[in-house]
């Protein structure tokens, strides 16, 4: 499944991306991810047992240049939510200027809320990550609570901050707001 | 009323705070010159969402302005609110006479 954008591409993560993805996740900027493969092996068996409950992306340039990943995690068709999850700008030098976070975002709340017809996306942030909780909080979700302790990453415990939105929020703040930094960032392309 | 310049050292604390959370390798110069997004920027999206969220919590905080920078206003603009902070600056002056 791809889903297109003006800037951006998110195409299915492949077993071939491991490699690459393995590079952005042990950058200093995945710092405060959770810790996952170690290897190129570990991270190709990884991406070939992702379950069915999650569709995994890598955000892609549309000259095709792969520049971060992005997922649907937990997809509960029952109970209609999932977990945005995994989102990590892998090159940011080749999106200096493009808008390429914030419409990678918007194409995974449009296959959440407009094409799965999810009334609830959530998920969790490490406390003291405070540029992504501002990220998110902009973006329109709300926070919901605090897991004490709930990572264990860089040697140490770290805080989780729960955060959530749902349809309706998203309809009224998110996609507003969305579109107006969308625009913003190519004023110049349009003065 | 809100001076301009009281806009421009609201505007320079957001940059000083936005450094203070970010990698070294991405720290920014705290100017009014400094380009804030778009291609000349070295600010991505998350810090410029961190720099826009702060900026609007202290208007309303300090000021009691309730500002929404990130608009359909902001996009109908001939020149981008956000090239700099100078023009930020200007654009907040504007939206402040109106309210």
């Amino acid at each position: 499944m791809d889903l297109r954008g003006q800037f951006v591409v998110l195409r299915s993560l492949r077993v071939e991306d491991a490699g690459l993805t393995l590079g952005w996740r042990m950058s200093s900027r995945a710092a405060l991810l959770n810790s996952g493969a170690q290897t190129v092996a570990e991270q190709a068996e990884w991406i070939a047992s992702r379950p069915a409950s999650e569709l995994n992306f890598v955000i892609q340039l549309r000259s095709g240049q792969p520049v971060g990943m992005l997922s649907l995690v937990g997809i509960d068709e029952t109970n209609r939510r999932a977990e945005p999850a995994r989102f990590l700008i892998g090159e940011p030098e080749a999106v200096r200027g493009l808008p390429v976070a914030v419409e990678s975002m918007k194409l995974l709340y449009d296959l959440a809320f407009d094409r799965m017809k999810l009334k609830r996306v959530y998920g969790t942030v490490v406390a003291d990550n405070p540029l992504m909780l501002k990220w998110q909080k902009y973006l329109g979700m709300k926070e919901e609570g605090r897991l004490r302790q709930h990572y264990f990453i860089g040697g140490s415990f770290r805080d989780a901050i729960c955060v959530g939105m749902l349809e309706d929020e998203y309809r009224a703040v998110a996609l507003p707001r969305m579109n107006a930094l969308i625009s913003t960032a190519t004023g110049d392309q349009r003065a | 009323m809100v001076t301009s310049d009281e806009v421009g050292a609201i505007i320079l604390h957001a940059l000083e705070a936005l450094n203070e959370d970010s990698n070294p390798e991405d720290r920014i110069a705290v100017s009014l010159e400094t380009p804030l997004f778009g291609a000349d920027s070295g600010i991505d999206s998350l810090g410029f969402v961190s720099l826009i969220t702060d900026v609007e919590t202290a208007l309303n905080v300090d000021h009691d302005l309730n500002i929404s920078l990130a608009d359909d206003f902001a996009v109908s603009r001939a020149q981008s609110p956000f090239a700099t902070g100078e023009t930020l600056r200007d654009y907040i002056m504007t939206l402040a006479a109106g309210q």
